[in-house]
């Protein structure tokens, strides 16, 4: 039986690499060992996937969703069902990171295409997924690369490439840009088949090479007649971009940093951490799977239990993966979706190219009412199955008294770490309650919904809204 | 290819119905059609949460009668509508997989009555999806996720039922969709198992429909089936965008991969409508549009018409299997 704690550093892994496991889960993890544990995530390919015939079987409207919510709720099924759950949490990452949004590109499959790549391509090369970024439809719309032409050229691509998605502000100049943008001239999308009334169509990238700028550009030091590829394979050889990718992917697994626009002045919280990650970029030449295995293997990563405040998506998924009452097609994913967007995440449509703000920015008085409500909502319904199954786990252990019944909720459920004042003012809820008993039907009854209530003021207090 | 030709039959593309539409004039994901009294055709779309669930009376000259049934749990609503067929009054029947029910309505779409009880026991349903009459007005219904095939009365008696979860032949593994022949033989779509298998009234095995050992054939959740009056068997291979054609005896015919060179009427009125789409459409390889994505339902008319519907495209193609072709001279 592994101790509680190799227990709760396997929980810890399981909310960042993925959103939560069940205690059998993390029995099972912990039983084959934490190494062993993030090798499996880091190999996601050897996990069945999502079984898509029987997603569309089910859910027909899914498949090329004609428009939001429709085409979140698809994501959020395949986050709350995944096997695989670090190839769908860096999708995640991804998403966040090379944020497009549906409010400009209109068109919901193709972002719905974006995020699949981001599934393939997540634990490659960091080369090879800005390649697919920017041959990618929905980023070229979103970006307007259809409208930088040989000799009017349009910048936006070529900035936000080196400024947001790879470098950082301060590294490049002006110049570079421009002849950055220069060399993606002529990666353009086929002009496509409208939308409605026989469904959506999808875009294909294309190449022009009669509208691409083949003349000598100058780039970060750099001399010679670049196309886009040229460009990648500078920016990626960067000590700006192994800084740049280090931060986020620390931002994301890790623990909270400030908010990007603010990094080319403040540095980062844990420098030493960052450099460990700028190490395994570079002696891996940028590979994904590498940088991520020293990170989560890392003492950094292992010692940062509950440092970073949970993501919309996080939250609504870890809760109903734990509740157990969305593990196959049913009505409902739209409402998921949508609660998403209520806590501040509307999924497929970030705010603008920035992205959103993240860490404590996530909670604002609406959006903390929205989560509160939301998990206490779930944990606190002694029907739903994760719920009977953690009913069943203090059964199983025969608490009855106060401090044991609050321990053990608190472990199974996470385990989580709460503090001093959050534990007693739920000892003193489970005081006011009175001890379990399970000695008849009438008391059984009222030990669950005491159950209920605990597993509530649980999801409701403010340590549950840290991962 | 409009006209293929294989095997001594010939299938002459004819004409396309319908387009996506939330409500009214139009279908959202439809799963399944019967052909009604005349040129009446029924339509059921699935749409999607809560919204564009229905049914629709057409024509097959593209008149729009209206439509009856809404989203909901109540009576003559569905969530998950999913298949749908006509007594011999002409009297409307619609499985729905998640409320595991079959709703009753008149030839106009009056509410009738419903009849289904969940469960796994004798005459119970879990996520009833193809439903089909015999002659004698009893009704068959995939009982899917019981992997077996039910029979009851047209009010819901239960008669029989035959099939068990396996890999085997008789037995099912999430079948789909349903049709009866003119001998009263029964044709199941069993989807997970990637084949369709004919039965006798009884549920005794026949024939197995299914690829060859060079994938000749081959079926990826085949969803509908129907039978010609020569015998010859239309799947909708759903998963491969298809429709393959056995003969009788279950050997592969040849396929039918769509071709709406032309949009419908209604198609066309929209596009029309908007300058936009025309030149966009101008612009575009069109062949996508041509090609069935998700054909889900396959019927039959007396006259040999084939009619496939297909879910991601929202519309009913139609083929004519010619009887007195000519061969054109091929060095022309």
């Amino acid at each position: 039986m592994p101790d509680k704690e190799e227990i709760a550093l396997i929980a810890h892994l399981m909310r960042r690499a993925g959103f939560g496991a069940s205690r059998q889960e993390l029995e099972e993890r912990a039983a084959n060992g934490y190494e062993a544990t993030v090798e499996e995530l880091l190999h996601p390919e050897e996990q069945p996937a999502i079984d898509d015939d029987i997603l569309y079987r089910y859910l027909p409207g899914y498949e090329g969703a004609l428009g939001p919510p429709i085409n979140q709720a698809e994501w959020v099924y395949r986050m709350v069902n995944t096997q695989r759950p670090l190839e769908e949490k860096l999708a995640l990452f991804w998403h966040q990171l090379f944020a497009t949004g549906n409010s400009k590109v209109d068109n919901p499959p193709e972002i719905t295409q974006q995020i699949a790549m981001f599934r393939r391509q997540a634990l490659g090369s960091f080369r090879d997924l800005l390649v697919e970024l920017a041959k990618n439809p929905a980023m070229i719309w979103w970006l307007d690369n259809n409208g930088n032409h040989n000799g009017a050229i349009n910048e936006n691509w070529g900035r936000e490439l080196l400024e947001l998605f790879s470098m950082g502000v301060g590294n490049y100049s002006e110049d570079d840009i421009k002849d950055a943008s220069r060399a993606f001239t002529g990666w353009t999308i086929e002009p496509k088949i409208p939308r409605n009334p026989l469904g959506r169509f999808y875009w294909n990238f294309e190449y022009r090479p009669e509208d691409h700028d083949d003349g000598e550009k100058n780039f970060l030091g750099h001399t010679g007649r670049f196309n886009g590829e040229d460009i990648i394979d500078i920016v990626v050889k960067q000590p700006a971009t192994a800084q740049f990718l280090a931060r986020h992917l620390y931002n994301f697994f890790v623990a909270d940093e400030p908010q990007v626009p603010s990094w080319n002045i403040n540095p980062p919280n844990d420098p030493d951490a960052v450099n460990q990650l700028v190490a395994a970029y570079d002696e891996s030449d940028g590979n994904l799977r590498s940088i991520l295995r020293l990170l989560f293997n890392s003492d950094f990563f292992k010692n940062a239990r509950f440092a970073r405040v949970k993501s919309p998506a996080e939250l609504v998924v870890s809760t109903v993966r734990m509740v157990g009452n969305y593990q196959e097609p049913r009505p409902g994913f739209n409402m998921l979706a949508m609660e998403c967007n209520w806590q501040g995440q509307e999924l497929l449509n970030p705010p603008s190219v920035e992205s959103w703000h993240t860490g404590g920015e996530w909670i604002d008085g609406g959006a903390l009412v929205r989560r509160v409500n939301f998990a206490a909502g779930l944990l606190g319904d002694t029907s739903l199955p994760g719920v009977r199954t953690i009913i069943a786990g203090l059964r199983h252990r025969g608490v009855s008294a106060p401090e044991e019944f609050v321990d053990a909720c608190l472990d199974l459920v996470g385990p989580l770490e709460f503090s001093g004042s959050t534990r007693s003012e739920l000892l003193a809820q489970a005081a006011e309650d009175g001890d379990l008993n399970w000695d008849t039907e009438e008391e059984t009854e009222k030990s669950e919904k005491k159950i209920g209530v605990m597993l509530a003021l649980i999801a409701a207090s403010r340590d549950f809204q840290f991962a | 290819m409009l006209t293929t030709v294989a095997a001594g039959r010939v299938f002459d593309y004819s004409y396309c119905i319908g387009m996506y539409g939330m409500s009214g004039q139009g279908f959202w994901a439809p799963q399944d059609f019967v052909l009604g009294e005349g040129d009446l055709i029924y339509v059921i779309s699935r749409g999607v949460e809560e919204i564009g669930q229905r049914i629709t009376r057409v024509t097959r000259n593209h008149e729009f009668l209206g439509q009856f049934g809404a989203s909901g749990k109540g009576d003559g609503q569905f969530v998950w509508p999913r298949s749908i067929d006509l007594d011999s009054e002409g009297n409307v029947y619609a499985s729905d997989d998640f409320l595991h029910r079959i709703s009753v309505f008149d030839k106009e779409g009056a509410f009738l009555s419903s009849w289904g009880t969940a469960g796994s026991k004798e005459g119970e349903l879990d996520g009833p999806s193809g439903i089909a009459f015999d002659a004698d007005d009893n009704i068959f219904v995939v009982d899917s996720a019981n992997n077996r095939i039910q029979k009851f009365t047209k009010d819901g008696s239960f008669l029989g039922s035959f099939g068990q979860a396996g890999e085997g032949e008789g037995e099912l593994n999430l079948p789909w969709g349903i049709c009866l022949d003119r001998e009263g033989n029964v044709y199941v779509a069993d989807w997970k198992n990637n084949r369709v298998q004919k039965f006798d009234a009884d549920g005794g095995f026949l024939v197995m429909f299914q690829g060859n050992d060079n994938g000749v054939g081959d079926l990826h959740g085949p969803t509908g089936i129907a039978v010609d009056s020569d015998g010859d068997v239309y799947v909708t291979d759903w998963g491969n965008h298809r429709v393959q054609i056995y003969g009788p005896d279950g050997h592969f015919v040849t396929t039918l991969v769509g071709d709406a060179q032309t949009p419908s009427p209604w198609t066309q009125t929209y596009i029309d409508a908007n300058p936009d789409i025309v030149k966009a459409r101008r612009r575009a390889n069109m062949e996508p549009e041509w090609r069935f994505r998700r054909p889900v339902a396959v019927n039959v008319d007396p006259n040999d018409s084939i009619f496939v519907l297909e879910t991601a495209r929202h519309r009913l193609q139609v083929y004519d299997k010619v009887k007195d072709y000519e061969e054109h001279s091929l060095n022309l």
